[in-house]
């Protein structure tokens, strides 16, 4: 996998004492969700105030999976047409995608197939993507149903979750299946060309992979 | 009192750019009274001002807030503690202008829907350059228009408030370090441009500069949408090369027609090509 070497590294700029670097893009149109979701899983918070984000941002949160320490770099996008050459520009390196519509808002749906080949457009080949289907919390303003959005996940390849920032539904649940993910190619291409890691790794990610754990965590 | 125009004699960016740099006239002597104790009007009794146009108009609205803010900006800038205890960071000052508050009267009379200020998170100030970003919205979508992307610089004894300026966070701090890794070797001032540069000419870059060598109580303020042609003419996009646009000023307006420039930014009301936009700086 040619982006391992990239992955498992020490030389990052902050806390450098992680054993791989995601680096991870959560995208879509605008107001599906995207900075609230990256709220909720970062910080545990949600408001319902709408602030269009400006360009790009991101937060950085670390995850441990078979007792690898795993920093996630979480970049939240515009979703507006306006700033898509700054953030295709941050597709470059991405490892994984969260692809987000709302469910209710048909239009937000109907331009999932437009970023699936953004995504195809400006990323790499191995990138992992989740199609998520935010604001399930709305039901009663549902106009996109779930089958409708697992049949699309699954013509498009990608997983699927239904999501709810504001009832943190499926949040954590979406990062840590990308993250097995991620993780799963990575072992794949560990085991097709052992030569693309600068040194022989200890462990694989997916060695009797329990589930992904949080620090303090007994689950 | 009031806000100055000038236009460069000879500006690297006067053909084909749109540029006018201004500053703000300092009104008063040096003020030995903390500013809160100020006998001018502070930007809060200014907002409770009831407001004197209809509803709709926001461009009075948008100009009482810039005026306010540099009003209540320069006050900080100006005071001298006589017991040296009173120092408001730069950071403070920086949002001073962007400061919810400022604002929220746009809010209070339900003009949200038609105009945004959006204050930069600490990660964004780094990747974008940016402190804040002005935009001109349009209904129903809520889309910018138009944009002014505003970054403050500061006195070299105030310069650690600049974009580089690491939070008190360790999580902060981490991901403002990563942010810097991400802008490579370009200076603030150059991702400020690349960012505006990159969203379009409806996006402008303001440098507003919080004192200057000479004249530390003034906010001085260069804006263009045509920042990038100094990277044609392969010059390095920094502050210096920003405050030579003050050198020759020859050109003074007042305070209300830095506002009225900014609104005309705002509504795009500028017509035909950017050439005569550069020139309508030139006419008083």
């Amino acid at each position: 996998m040619a982006a391992t070497q990239d992955m498992k590294g020490k030389g990052e700029g902050g806390d450098q004492n992680f054993d791989y670097m995601f680096k991870l893009l959560i995208i879509g149109n605008s107001s599906v969700g995207k900075t609230s979701f990256l709220f909720r899983y970062a910080d545990d918070a949600f408001t319902s105030a709408f602030v269009s984000t400006v360009g790009i941002d991101f937060k950085v949160k670390t995850v441990y999976k078979n007792d690898k320490r795993i920093k996630l770099q979480i970049w939240d996008t515009a979703g507006q047409e306006r700033y898509r050459t700054i953030t295709t520009a941050y597709y470059r390196g991405a490892m994984g995608f969260i692809l987000m519509y709302d469910i209710t808002n048909e239009e937000s749906f109907g331009a999932v197939q437009d970023w699936s080949t953004q995504i195809k457009t400006y990323s790499w080949d191995n990138a992992q993507v989740v199609l998520a289907g935010n604001k399930c919390d709305m039901d009663e303003e549902r106009v996109v149903s779930v089958d409708s959005g697992r049949l699309l996940a699954e013509q498009l390849g990608f997983e699927f979750f239904e999501t709810s920032a504001k009832d943190n539904i499926n949040v954590k649940q979406t990062f840590e299946r990308l993250v097995d993910l991620i993780c799963d190619k990575m072992s794949e291409s560990l085991d097709a060309d052992p030569a693309v890691t600068t040194g022989a790794p200890t462990a694989k990610l997916t060695d009797s992979a329990p589930p992904l754990q949080q620090p303090g965590c007994n689950c | 009192m009031g806000l100055k125009f000038s236009q460069p004699p000879s500006s690297p960016f006067k053909a084909p750019g749109f540029l006018s740099s201004f500053r703000r006239a300092s009104s008063r002597q040096p003020s030995f009274n903390p500013p809160l104790q100020s006998l001018h009007p502070s930007i809060f009794s200014t907002l409770r001002r009831p407001p004197a146009v209809k509803p709709g108009d926001f461009i009075p609205l948008f100009s009482d807030c810039v005026s306010a803010a540099s009003s209540r900006t320069q006050e900080y800038l100006g005071f001298q503690d006589p017991e040296d205890k009173f120092h408001p960071s730069p950071e403070t000052l920086t949002q001073v202008p962007s400061a919810p508050r400022t604002f929220q009267k746009h809010v209070s009379l339900n003009m949200a829907d038609a105009f945004s200020c959006t204050a930069m998170t600490p990660e964004q100030r780094v990747l974008l350059g940016a402190d804040w970003v002005w935009a001109l919205l349009e209904k129903p979508t809520k889309t910018p228009k138009v944009q002014i992307a505003v970054q403050v610089l500061h006195l070299p004894r105030r310069k650690e408030a600049e974009p580089t300026e690491a939070p008190s966070s360790d999580s902060r701090s981490e991901s403002v370090q990563m942010a810097r890794l991400e802008g490579g070797h370009r200076s603030v001032q150059e991702r400020l441009v690349d960012f505006c540069s990159s969203v379009g000419k409806d996006c402008y870059a303001l440098f507003l500069f919080f004192g200057r060598k000479n004249d530390r109580e003034n906010v001085y303020g260069v804006l263009s949408n045509n920042f990038e042609a100094a990277v044609g003419k392969c010059s390095k996009i920094d502050r210096t090369l920003i405050e030579n646009f003050f050198k020759g000023s020859r050109y003074l307006h007042t305070c209300s027609f830095i506002v009225i420039v900014l609104i005309k930014c705002l509504k795009k009301s500028f017509t035909g090509d950017v050439m005569n936009n550069a020139s309508a700086f030139n006419v008083k």
